[in-house]
């Protein structure tokens, strides 16, 4: 449930772009120069996100700040990297070498120790509390950017398990930005065409439902109408990009490269789907959640992390993608630097790490500290408000003054207290 | 009781929706008969009309004929499955279906139980009623555990009671007073959660039922900014605080627990009982504003307040003078659901065109909305357009005709799965998804019954020879209403121009395009 204002919401993107490019509230232009407005202002707009989202909580100390030799540092060694000085665990022994082209935060200071709510909060950028539902980092991206001019939908979820259209994640924005999830990196349901309907048959009936379509549509608000038709030009388009969603079909040493297991696979997928133009993909890896045995589910998966981000960073680079692909590689908290009694490490939401590169990120920074033993934070902590300003600076969103629109109510995009971390834009 | 008397006899001479029209002068023009034809059984029916129904409107030329169709169906054996299906997706938010729970609210709705009485029985469900115990699953069907780790949503409970019976979402006020509406307050969430956390799913019986925990105790809680211990007593939306009461040790029951059988026990004093009676009283004005503005969005397509469970004076009505004056006439005739319907079926507004006179101006309350068209609704409608189903069948309902096919109601799973919210979402404005789209454009099933071989529509019109007539059937049959000479001329050239062999399953594609279009799937 959200407290979702008026119907007029659903389309509001485009007004509130509008608005955004003329520099003036939503309202004093015909909506036909606020489409065409908004929609000079999205295509220009060439940026993507690739969200990494490790659920149940990457340990830090296995990962990007690592205490070797510590009461709280486990059996791991750290390694140095590629940046001077800076050591990450010997679990990332890739990344380790691509330190340069990432921007790390250490110093992660959060307030939720739940998953059930940790989850939404982080990855709505635990906005200030309106009573209102925020759309998750992509749907709100979906909603602010659109889709990019390959109309391609412009939020789709990679996840293990089943996929569908997750509403959800949208908020109060309204299901229209949910995401189109592909559950084991499979393509959604009933996107082959039967062979009974041929090529003729199947032009014939959409030119047939289309224009019943204007025909109803004349005269009338455009809202609904829009929607309409709205669900049939992307499921066409989804069809016509079937291949896409088949990793498959590469090549073996391409597939080998990102690794062999489904977090692996799943960046790949996530590659191509960026590169086919979807607005922003988010991978998710499921069972991080290690109250027991951390240390082997670690060796186990930190591995698989650094393999497949590792493939994707040189991918990027090696297209010229990494002006333009924001890449983010976070959970909903770390974890606990205490082991506790079953060797495992539980949620640690009060000094955690999280990791980007790409677009409008300066590289090479590692921002903050935590205490010797890793129990706190020991620099300036950072909310993740603070980094949902960052990235959508980086995005070329101005994230301060940009609002969403519930029904009536204009709201921040992301909490009204904090700004863009500065030491981390390029 | 006089107040009470005297507005029933201005109400006789004056019927509400005369009093409606007054307020609420309509600036859209008169929908004509085949658009108010096709919503109204939508509304009130919750199917399209059959060929049959719209030729028999569509002819009569009686200056009644609108107040009779709207008599006829609010009598007529849809009805009750309409309001069925419908008061199941607002209270239950695709959470699931008990059959003792469908079998109350059918009952409820075969006899027009009034609303208040409804409520009470959602409430303080009766578990030696037979036909009316389902009601219990309201709440039973939300008192679960979700996932090993996850607490029985006991919260989540307690703000649906607020949502759904009062309008007013006390969601935010759980852990403090509500930072944004200074209405709603930490201490009525608690005091309304106190008699919820005291509820427990009763295991002795087979059917969904609830039972109570002693409560003698006030609730104790403060805010999380400051950490101020606090308490209160039972507290109902829109009434006064309730006094607990206790008794002696030993005398609390009416009926005592028994632990053999696992039965809970009857306390003398029943929160549950007190929350079903404060709530429904009828000074209570929220319990009829909520109910009056989900129908009048039900009717009407949007709420006088919006969002329907956002009733607090920040947000006030759209129209206050016509929310007040629903809201008393509801109660004055005893939360009667049907005079209501009936009532708002007859005005203006609900009989306007939804086209509006300029697009370009938003909807205001004296417009009628376009409106989503349930997943149950729209199954029943595309069944009934392609004669798969015949609601003229004297002899058996639409339920019956499909319980005698293995492959529609196969069908229907499919349908509800894509047409539907996923659960604990509301189901309100018209939010179509691709993943309906790719169902209606690929599903063998629903290709299949477009087949001129073996379904009976493509088939029929197929065999017309008369493309003229081809186009007019199908938009009778499909729109409800007859084909435009534009329409009628640009699909007879299609016709013509197709083919002889391809001419079959063109119709087929055109009868497909008109059930996949916005006209068919919105109530407009």
């Amino acid at each position: 449930m959200n407290g979702c204002g008026g119907s007029e919401h659903q389309f509001s993107r485009r007004q509130i772009l509008g608005s955004m490019a003329a520099g003036t509230a939503a309202g004093g232009f015909g909506s036909l120069l606020q489409h065409a407005a908004a929609d000079e202002l999205q295509q220009a707009n060439d940026k993507q996100v690739l969200l990494i989202w490790l659920d149940g909580g990457m340990s830090q100390l296995e990962s990007w700040d690592p205490k070797p030799g510590t009461h709280y540092g486990g059996p791991y060694r750290s390694i140095p990297t590629s940046l001077p000085g800076i050591h990450v665990s010997e679990l990332m022994p890739q990344l380790a070498q691509r330190m340069d082209r990432l921007a790390v935060v250490r110093s992660m200071k959060t307030e939720d120790p739940n998953h059930s709510s940790g989850v939404p909060k982080i990855l709505r950028g635990h906005p200030r509390d309106r009573g209102v539902v925020y759309p998750y980092f992509g749907a709100a991206t979906a909603h602010l950017l659109g889709p990019t001019p390959s109309r391609l939908p412009p939020y789709v979820w990679v996840k293990p398990g089943n996929g569908g259209f997750i509403s959800s994640h949208a908020g109060f924005l309204g299901p229209k930005y949910g995401a189109l999830a592909l559950g084991g990196g499979k393509p959604p349901q009933n996107l082959q065409r039967p062979a009974a309907i041929s090529d003729e048959l199947d032009e014939l009936r959409h030119r047939l439902r289309e224009r019943f379509n204007q025909r109803y549509a004349a005269g009338r608000r455009p809202q609904v109408s829009e929607a309409g038709s709205h669900v049939y030009d992307l499921a066409q388009t989804l069809m016509k990009n079937v291949d896409l969603f088949d990793v498959d079909t590469l090549p073996a040493v391409e597939r080998d490269r990102y690794g062999r297991h489904e977090l692996g696979q799943h960046t790949l997928l996530a590659r191509r789907l960026l590169e086919a133009g979807v607005r922003f993909v988010q991978v998710t890896s499921y069972g991080w959640d290690t109250h027991g045995d951390n240390f082997n589910a670690h060796a186990t998966r930190v591995p698989r992390v650094d393999q497949a981000v590792s493939a994707l960073l040189d991918d990027l680079q090696d297209r010229g993608l990494m002006e333009r692909i924001l890449v983010v590689v976070m959970a909903e908290f770390g974890r606990t630097p205490r082991i506790n009694g079953s060797v495992g490490r539980d949620h640690w939401p009060n000094a955690w790490s999280l990791a980007m590169a790409g677009c409008g990120i300066r590289p090479g920074v590692v921002l903050g500290e935590t205490l010797a033993d890793g129990t706190d934070v020991n620099s300036e902590a950072w909310d993740i408000g603070a980094l949902f300003h960052t990235w959508y600076t980086a995005l070329g969103i101005n994230s301060q003054e940009a609002e969403f629109m519930n029904g009536t109510q204009p709201l921040p995009i992301a909490h009204d207290d904090m700004q863009p971390i500065p030491e981390l834009l390029a | 009781m006089l107040t009470v008397v005297s507005a029933m006899a201005s109400a006789d001479e004056n019927p509400l929706h005369r009093r409606i029209n007054q307020l609420l002068p309509t600036t859209a023009a008169p929908a004509d008969d085949a658009t108010f034809l096709r919503r109204v059984f939508l509304d009130l029916a919750g199917r399209i009309p059959s060929v049959t129904e719209a030729k028999q409107f569509l002819n009569d030329t009686s200056p009644e004929r609108r107040k009779q169709l709207i008599d006829r169906l609010l009598d007529s054996r849809d009805y009750p499955r309409r309001m069925q299906e419908a008061f199941h997706i607002m209270l239950l938010e695709r959470r699931g279906d008990h059959q003792e729970w469908s079998r109350f609210l059918r009952d409820s709705f075969e006899q027009n139980r009034p609303w208040d009485e409804m409520v009470r029985l959602l409430l303080k469900p009766a578990a030696d009623d037979e036909s009316a115990r389902g009601a219990a699953w309201f709440q039973t069907s939300r008192l679960v555990k979700e996932g090993a780790m996850a607490d029985v949503d006991v919260p989540g409970l307690t703000r649906d009671v607020g949502r759904l019976l009062a309008g007013v979402d006390l969601g935010c006020a759980q852990c403090h007073d509500d930072l944004v509406i200074s209405d709603y307050l930490q201490q009525d969430f608690q005091g309304l959660q106190m008699v919820f956390e005291n509820v427990v799913v009763r295991t002795d019986v087979g059917f969904p039922a609830v039972g109570e925990k002693l409560l003698t105790a006030p609730r104790a809680f403060s805010s999380v900014f400051e950490q101020i211990p606090r308490q209160t007593a039972i507290r109902v939306p829109g009434a006064a605080e309730v006094a607990l009461q206790t008794f002696a040790e030993g005398e609390e029951y009416t009926v005592p627990p028994d632990r053999k059988s696992k039965f809970p026990g009857e306390p003398k004093f029943s929160p549950l009982q007190q929350v079903a009676e404060h709530l429904t009283a009828r000074e209570n004005r929220l319990f009829a504003a909520n109910l009056v503005n989900r129908v009048w969005f039900l009717m009407l397509g949007k709420g006088l307040v919006w969002p329907l469970d956002m009733h607090h004076s920040g947000n006030p009505s759209q129209h206050p003078q016509l929310h007040d004056l629903l809201g008393q006439e509801f109660t004055a005739h005893d939360f009667d659901l049907k005079w209501l319907l009936r009532e708002i079926a007859l005005t203006d507004v609900y009989q306007s065109d939804s086209t509006p006179s300029d697009p370009s101006v938003p909807v205001s309350v004296a417009d009628l909305s376009e409106k989503r068209i349930s997943a149950e609704s729209l199954f029943w409608s595309v069944l009934i357009a392609l004669e798969q189903l015949d609601p003229s069948d004297t002899e058996r309902s639409l339920e019956q005709q499909l319980a005698e096919s293995q492959p529609l109601q196969e069908l229907q799973k499919q349908f509800l799965k894509v047409f539907a919210n996923a659960p604990k979402e509301p189901e309100l404005l018209f939010e179509p998804t691709v993943a309906a789209a790719l169902f209606v454009m690929h599903d063998e099933q629903v290709l299949g019954l477009l087949d001129a071989e073996s379904s009976p529509l493509p088939g029929r019109l197929s065999q017309l020879e008369d493309a003229a007539e081809v186009v007019q059937q199908a938009s009778l049959q499909i729109y409800s209403r007859p084909a435009t000479e534009v329409e009628t001329a640009e699909l007879v050239e299609l016709l013509q121009t197709a083919a002889a062999d391809q001419r079959s399953e063109t119709i087929s594609q055109l009868i497909w395009a008109m059930l996949a279009s916005t006209e068919f799937c919105v109530n407009h």
